[in-house]
């Protein structure tokens, strides 16, 4: 009886593809090591019987040097041995490398069953591996697949009832990789070939010279793209519909409605000369699903799609190495800045992609530093929605702010932290061209995951405000915050109440900023207050069970003490009247 | 033959392991990646003054911090 099905492989080899094949349970993947950060289990019916599949993150031996390997080590030793089935997945295209865990695991006695993975790459690099030879000389089923289009998945379930253990000698480590380099030669055959543009390309972006101009460009063309795309979405499809269709439809319906009412209050907000704002009426059908679905959801369809893209191709561990050098001074190494563009999506995957940094301390400085100066896209879209007709001027300016704040915040903090920054050894994907297909079933599942966490905040949020609004209960915090306000930040006191919504949402303020007529000035305050000061409730909650409760105390302090800080000296200094 | 550091090998040059300095943390991490002693290797890159160096072993390319690097002793013609 099998109870239980664990795939096991190195970091990156499509573990999470095949486990989506397997289960059906859509889980997201890339082309970087560590994108499963979490154990993630589904079903697979085997003969009628359901048993669970567990995803274990990736991990090159069965010795593990990181917290991540440990996990999916000890899970792995949960069970009796003859109780499970392990699954080990090996990238075709580095046959090697893999092969040191999958002698591991034969050695150990795990019931093994192995699935040769991407062997579409594999032909395409000239790589060819006889897999009968293969499967001889390991004595354990070999199947090849390739998981992302899901050939030889169904031979692979097939054949899962033939996993069984085999005895083999331990040997040293040694030993081990002079064993492999026959099984190699035996079973591989290099096609000797010239360099393609792909491979020329591998090569140019991780020089310095070479590298540093892609990077330049890639980061140039992605960011005019997702403005490109975002616009175009709201000027195409989410404008033309909520102006054109949506708004005459509902003045219609509320034409006899009496606009004092408590309900007219709730649901549709304030009139502005007599017609609905969907940018500051601030109702439960005007501006709540207006801020969601054509402020926000256009651009975050269009930055997942782009950042979805960058990953998979596998661009993003080269721009840690050409960043490692920069970052390494703010305290974290390379690596962190995949969790920092995570972070432009919505803070909350990036706090949490902030596991593939192996220390405490870089886990810290990078969460503090993402959530107090990178802008997520709602964020964005609040200072766009504010700023935006300023001009570039006021906008850049936000994120002159934010960029200067992460700096400075990362020297110091590498320097007043106890302990250091270990630094990186990765491992660089090849690039690779994912389908369409599964580009856009990944920008699914993070559009819906999004929707499902943020709608439902943002409808409570306009709820909640528009209740405080109508009984007047604001104004005790209005009344104790004014000094604060007005006397450090040069604030009118009505903007407390979108600096405390901001901790609900930060998208919500925008139509809570509008109505109050600020200047320049003031607004380029306040958005630029609203960015820094407490990240939204999700970021807090998150931030709260990754670090602990004392680290989220900690970051929290640092906060407030950076808000007030840039405030006084924007109102003061920078921008005095 | 000589012996030198990782860090001072030149680009696009081959050399073979010879001895991997510090912890035992640090060897075993190379290890399994498919790097030990009596591997050849190649570096490709190595990025800024004190950024990372990156490394062809086998058909895995590696990148791996400078501090690390320089714990890297290969022998080259």
């Amino acid at each position: 009886m099998i109870k239980k099905i664990y795939l096991i492989g190195n970091p990156n080899v499509g573990k999470s593809v095949v486990f989506s094949r397997l289960t059906g349970v859509e889980v997201i993947s890339s082309n970087y090591p560590g994108t499963t950060v979490e154990i993630t289990r589904g079903y697979l019916k085997l003969g009628g019987e359901k048993v669970e599949v567990v995803d274990l993150p990736g991990t090159y031996s069965l010795e593990p040097t990181s917290t991540a390997e440990e996990v999916a080590v000890s899970l792995l030793r949960e069970y009796a041995k003859d109780e499970i089935v392990v699954i080990n997945i090996i990238d075709a295209t580095n046959l090697e490398r893999n092969l040191f865990l999958t002698l591991q695991l034969i050695e150990e006695g795990f019931p093994l069953i192995i699935c040769l993975n991407m062997c579409d790459d594999a032909v395409h690099r000239g790589v060819h591996i006889d897999v009968s030879k293969l499967e001889k000389i390991l004595n354990v089923p070999v199947i090849s697949t390739c998981a992302v289009t899901g050939l030889g998945i169904k031979l692979l379930i097939e054949r899962i009832k033939e996993a069984v253990s085999r005895s083999r000698p331990k040997l040293s480590h040694q030993q081990r990789w002079i064993e492999i380099g026959k099984i190699v030669e035996e079973v591989q055959h290099l096609e000797h070939r010239h360099h393609t543009l792909r491979e020329l390309l591998e090569d140019a972006s991780v020089r310095p010279l070479s590298g540093l101009i892609i990077a330049a460009t890639v980061i140039f063309t992605a960011f005019k793209i997702v403005r490109f795309l975002g616009e175009l979405i709201i000027n195409r499809i989410t404008d033309p519909f909520f102006l054109n269709l949506y708004q005459p439809l509902l003045e219609k319906l509320i034409f006899h409605w009496q606009a004092k009412s408590f309900w007219f209050h709730l649901l549709i907000g304030d009139l502005i000369n007599g017609k609905i704002d969907f940018k500051q009426s601030l109702g439960l059908l005007t501006t709540a699903p207006y801020i969601e679905f054509a402020m926000v959801l256009p651009y975050l369809l269009s930055f997942y799609f782009i950042l979805g893209l960058l990953e998979d191709i596998g661009y993003l561990p080269r721009l840690a190495i050409l960043l490692d050098n920069l970052l390494h001074r703010l305290g974290v190494h390379g690596y962190a800045i995949i969790p920092v563009l995570l972070g432009f999506g919505c803070n909350v995957p990036g706090i949490l992609a902030t596991r593939v940094l192996e220390s405490k301390r870089e886990r810290f400085i990078a969460s503090v530093l993402i959530s107090i100066g990178i802008p997520c896209v709602p964020l964005q879209a609040m200072i766009f929605g504010l700023l935006g007709k300023y001009g570039g001027f006021y906008v850049s300016g936000v994120y002159l702010v934010l960029f200067s704040l992460i700096v400075i915040l990362g020297l110091i903090l590498n320097h007043t932290l106890s302990g250091y920054s270990p630094e990186f050894l990765i491992e660089i994907p090849p690039y690779r061209f994912p389908p369409l297909l599964i580009l856009i079933k990944k920008l699914y599942l993070r559009i819906r995951s999004f929707l499902i966490e943020a709608v439902p905040v943002v409808l409570l949020g306009v709820l909640f405000v528009n209740i405080l609004f109508y009984f007047k209960w604001l104004n005790f915090i209005t009344t104790i915050f004014t000094p604060l306000l007005q006397g450090l930040f040069g604030l009118p006191k009505e903007a407390i109440a979108s600096l405390v919504i901001g901790f609900l949402r930060k998208d919500i303020a925008v139509g809570m900023l509008i109505p109050l007529g600020l200047s320049v000035r003031q607004l380029f305050i306040a958005v630029t207050l609203l960015a820094i000061s407490f990240p939204c409730v999700a970021t807090f909650v998150v931030l709260w069970k990754e670090l602990g409760f004392r680290a989220l105390i900690k970051a929290t302090l640092i906060m407030i003490f950076v808000s007030i800080l840039v405030g006084i000296l924007l109102n003061f200094v920078i921008l005095p009247k | 033959m000589k012996k030198i550091s990782l860090l001072q090998l030149r680009a696009n040059h081959k050399g073979k392991v010879v001895e991997i300095q510090g912890g035992m943390g640090l060897q075993n991490r190379l290890l399994h990646m498919g790097v030990f002693k009596g591997k050849e290797i190649t570096k490709l890159s190595h990025l800024g003054l004190r950024g990372p160096v990156v490394i062809k072993a086998g058909r895995t390319i590696l990148a791996l911090g400078h501090g690390m690097a320089a714990k890297i002793v290969v022998e080259t013609e």
